[in-house]
């Protein structure tokens, strides 16, 4: 890797811009096949390279490397234990959080180690939000939710433009837009976790983090969040936990298998992955035969 | 293992595409020996059996729906399915032209042309068909391969009974003078009848291909043998 210096989420912040040169360096880059077939260069984003982690003695993951590429949908699925959560809170250290949590290799954002010493983690989690499995909003006005992240950095700006325009990337605007004062709790369970998908994308992060973002929603609200994601990728690049197999396969590009072990097992395009899979423990994974 | 009841579901799948491969193998068997030994009350049977074909073939593919709809297949599993989706339609095609060898043994008069050897063609394709089920239950591509290289034969075999026909049309002396409409008529017709066969018994091999096509797609995710 390049430079490292001054990336915004490092303690002193100097750029609000994630396309600084230093950031996109000309070898950063993933294959991925448009609609058409036609295959074309992206650059990665987040790029893991034998990154391990352990709580206390338990091993979580092991030597996890991988390319995520920009906006664009990457899925991470495999059974319960397998370290997929693990790794995606890896990617803005939340597991941080955990005393017992030790992070072994280099994990970067365009060019920067997030574990890097001069990272500040809560500027990293504004280049990368995340959004959780059970809606999370506060006990707030929908307003303040989506505002509440450019408040805390004392961000000088239009709020409203913003909550507004993050609203309406968030599929929501049209619900609530009369309603902006009431609490972001008396919504139901769909519109706050689009709520929170505004929230995580008022600071207009660069990528987007989802563990389970619709497991604890009905039918309907699922497909809301999952045509939200799919638009979503347009703008950001979005990596996704999700024990739905079928959701990996209608919303990713990309999908990641880990299995029992913490281990990556296969990562490469959703197409590749759920119609001829290279290895047989995805194959029996994916079919139901184990698991 | 897990899904043990979907799982099932798949090899009765299997199970029932091969049942109906080996009731439309009987069928073309039956049309070849009626139309061999004239023998219109098994060109009958022929005809009248096509609504069990249609039948099978209707279930099969409500069974393919069901799976894909409600178990949700992927990877090999989901090749199989879509494998035998297609497989169901080529045994039901294969089905339909044997109830054509039918009504030709019902409408044939007589033997015109006896130096085109339709059986031998037919017996080809009855192979090729019996092959291309076995590599679809078996998973082999080897087999797969061979019965698209026998196709090639076929072809030559059908070009040459064609050409022989019009050759034997051209040069033969089949109305001999004097002969009324009703004599031309019923010339056209014979030499009609025996082109369609000739025309269907190569169909019957290209459906038989297309199974292998199939079965190597379903097996390797390759595409080589589709067209």
């Amino acid at each position: 890797m390049t430079d490292n210096t001054n990336p915004e989420f490092a303690v002193d912040e100097s750029t609000d811009d994630p396309t600084t040169d230093d950031m996109v360096t000309g070898t950063d880059v993933s294959e991925s096949v448009t609609s058409s077939g036609a295959t074309m260069q992206r650059d990665t984003v987040v790029s893991a390279e034998n990154v391990s982690v352990w709580y206390n003695d338990d091993r979580a993951l092991r030597d996890i490397t991988l390319d995520i590429p920009e906006k664009q949908v990457t899925a991470m699925i495999g059974p319960s234990g397998c370290g997929k959560s693990t790794f995606l809170r890896c990617i803005n250290r939340m597991n941080d959080m955990i005393d017992a949590a030790r992070v072994e290799g280099d994990l970067y954002l365009r060019t920067k180690n997030v574990y890097d010493d001069d990272v500040d983690p809560v500027a990293l989690r504004r280049r990368v939000g995340m959004v959780f499995q059970t809606p999370n909003p506060f006990p707030k006005s929908i307003y303040d939710n989506v505002a509440y992240g450019l408040k805390i950095q004392n961000k000088n700006g239009d709020y409203d433009r913003i909550v507004e325009e993050s609203l309406k990337r968030a599929a929501l605007w049209d619900e609530v837009s009369d309603q902006l004062d009431q609490s972001g709790l008396e919504l139901s369970g769909g519109q706050q976790q689009r709520l929170c998908i505004a929230r995580a994308i008022a600071p207009d992060p660069e990528v987007i983090l989802m563990d389970e973002p619709a497991s604890a929603l009905d039918p309907v609200a699922t497909s809301q969040i999952e045509d939200l994601i799919t638009e979503l990728a347009e703008e950001y690049t979005v990596v996704i936990v999700t024990h739905n197999m079928q959701q990996a396969a209608r919303i990713s590009n990309k999908t990641a298998v880990f299995l029992t072990g913490g281990e990556l097992v296969e990562f490469d395009d959703t197409e590749k992955i759920f119609e001829n899979p290279e290895s047989q423990r995805v194959e029996d994974y994916i079919t139901g035969k184990f698991g | 293992m897990a899904r043990t009841d979907y799982q099932s579901s798949l090899e009765e799948l299997r199970d029932d595409v091969l049942y109906m491969s080996e009731v439309v193998a009987e069928r073309l068997r039956e049309g070849l020996d009626a139309l061999e030994r004239k023998d219109e009350r098994l060109a009958r049977d022929v005809i009248e059996g096509d609504d069990e074909i249609n039948d099978m073939y209707l279930e099969l593919e409500g069974t393919c729906v069901d799976l894909i709809a409600l178990q949700q297949p992927v990877a090999s599993d989901l090749r199989f399915i879509a494998a035998s989706f297609k497989i169901i339609t080529d045994l039901e095609r294969i089905a339909d032209l044997a109830v054509n060898l039918g009504g030709y043994t019902l409408d044939a008069q007589r033997d015109l042309f006896p130096g085109v050897d339709m059986q031998r063609v037919g017996r080809e394709t009855l192979a090729m068909l019996e092959s291309a089920m076995a590599a679809y239950a078996d998973e082999d591509i080897e087999r797969c391969f061979a019965v698209a290289e026998r196709d090639e034969e076929v072809d030559a075999m059908c070009e040459a009974a064609s050409e022989l026909v019009v050759r034997d049309l051209i040069e033969g002396d089949y109305l001999g003078g004097g002969e009324t409409d009703d004599d031309i008529e019923s010339l056209m017709q014979d030499v009609s009848r025996l082109l369609l066969t000739i025309r269907d018994l190569e169909r019957v091999g290209d459906h038989a291909v297309n199974v292998a096509a199939r079965t190597v797609y379903m097996v390797e995710n390759d595409d080589e043998l589709l067209y």
